[in-house]
């Protein structure tokens, strides 16, 4: 295997047999290369992959490379966090180890009580480190500059501990990525534009998460909350946009993750989701990849069937 | 001190001035807790050499800052009012928190050893590689594909 770094893929083309034929790309130098290959794995997530197949625009695929569905870049889900903070009176030690700890999935299902479906983990959090702890100070008011901020940064500083909620968010077509008509990368190639809002769905997720939490917080003896929501700094991950499922109409990929339109293109990244789970993504989309190529590798003979 | 030289400075020398100024009202220094402020020469060096992965920001923090009064007759306090909690100004106020907090001199007035916490030895004994027995004798934890 031979891994090229610094190359910026442009565009995936395609034979007159309607099948990937390679990849073009600007090499470390900036030169254009063209590399022919029989099979084209994209691994490339929720904004690459739509990205460059939407840019690899041919005869036979007017409207962007496997987009007979008009799927590409549709469906975009992040993760909405909330996060809610408290302040103990007593040291926590709590910045020393591992920052997440306990997770708690009690909402983590469609509650008929609730005015939502789906649901969210809360991840405990221990504590945060030294310039953490000043950032979030700072930059929530809490510590001032000047004279006050040596005591405003102690009564934070090692006494800071509770959860963020990771909320599920699903589906929705108005949620894309597309290629922006103006910008354009380095190299020319036109850039994505996310579309986002976040659903009433996600919002009301985020808002009992962030009603229910301080009660665990309190509890425990916490005597202020720091609550931000949405989390501005963390959890946007990207997916769907390439989406899996068997009807080549309401789907990008089969159920193996291969295109329904290109026989010999492949995606194993975060793009191929169809929901978005209240959890870090990164273990399912390995778990994706090896099942993709796994079922790359029996059906070997007959790949492009 | 950084090794930063003159010329490869991203600021101009009253840039820098302003800067400097600017930092040292943000975190001043502290006899209480026996604390430089951000205005240190140590951190202050550490400031100007990380703002390179972000200087546009910064740049727009100090026209800020400059725009707002800094350098001329402003009363301290309204200045600090104006500026204090503006969009402007986060970028170069996250730079200042993360450049004075790694300070050891403040590391250490926080009761903090200016290292990583763990393992409680500090200098292994070279080719020791002991603390990774447990790692290894768990076995592969994925499958052959």
């Amino acid at each position: 295997m031979e891994l090229r770094t610094w190359c910026r893929v442009k565009e995936i083309n395609v034979g007159e047999d309607g099948l990937a034929s390679g990849v073009t790309y600007f090499d470390a130098g900036g030169v254009e290369q063209f590399q022919p290959d029989n099979v084209v794995i994209m691994a490339c997530n929720g904004v690459g992959t739509p990205r460059i197949l939407l840019n690899s625009v041919s005869e036979q695929f007017p409207g962007g490379l496997a987009n007979s569905s008009g799927l590409v870049g549709k469906n975009l889900m992040l993760h909405p966090y909330a996060s809610i903070q408290g302040v103990f009176d007593e040291p926590l030690d709590g910045y020393r180890g591992p920052h997440d700890s306990i997770w708690s999935q009690e909402f983590y299902e469609t509650g008929k009580e609730r005015d939502f479906v789906r649901g969210f983990t809360y991840e405990t959090t221990r504590g945060r480190g030294v310039v953490a702890t000043a950032l979030t100070g700072v930059h929530t008011g809490r510590i001032p500059w000047g004279a006050g901020h040596h005591d405003a940064y102690r009564k934070l500083f090692n006494r800071i501990a509770g959860v963020v909620a990771i909320c599920e968010d699903l589906p929705e077509e108005h949620n894309t990525v597309t290629l922006d008509p103006n910008i354009k990368d380095a190299h020319g190639i036109p850039a994505p534009r996310m579309t986002y809002s976040i659903s009433d769905n996600s919002q009301k997720m985020l808002d009992f998460a962030v009603a229910r939490a301080p009660e665990t917080l309190r509890a425990a003896g916490a005597t202020d909350l720091i609550i931000e929501q949405p989390l501005a700094g963390g959890g946007w991950h990207l997916m769907d946009t390439a989406r899996m499922g068997t009807d080549p109409q309401k789907s990008v990929v089969n159920e193996w993750g291969r295109s329904h339109d290109v026989k010999n293109l492949f995606v194993v990244d975060g793009s191929i989701f169809v929901t978005s789970a209240g959890v870090n993504p990164t273990r399912t989309i390995q778990t994706l990849a090896l099942y993709i190529t796994d079922q790359i590798k029996k059906r070997l003979t007959h790949l492009f069937d | 001190m950084s090794d930063t030289i003159a010329t490869d400075s991203l600021f101009s020398v009253e840039e820098r001035k302003v800067l400097h100024e600017l930092v040292g009202m943000i975190v001043p220094s502290s006899v209480t807790h026996s604390v430089p402020g951000a205005d240190d020469e140590i951190i202050f060096a550490d400031i100007l050499d990380s703002a390179r992965a972000n200087d546009a920001q910064i740049h727009k923090g100090i026209a800020h800052a400059l725009s707002c009064g800094l350098g001329s007759d402003v009363p301290l306090k309204q200045l600090q009012s104006e500026l204090e909690g503006h969009p402007a100004m986060t970028p170069l106020v996250s730079l200042v928190m993360q450049c004075y907090y790694r300070d050891e001199r403040v590391m250490v007035s926080l009761g903090i050893e200016p290292r990583a916490p763990f393992p409680n030895g500090f200098e292994l004994p070279q080719d020791d590689w002991s603390m990774l027995d447990a790692v290894q004798n768990r076995g592969k934890i994925w499958r052959d594909a």
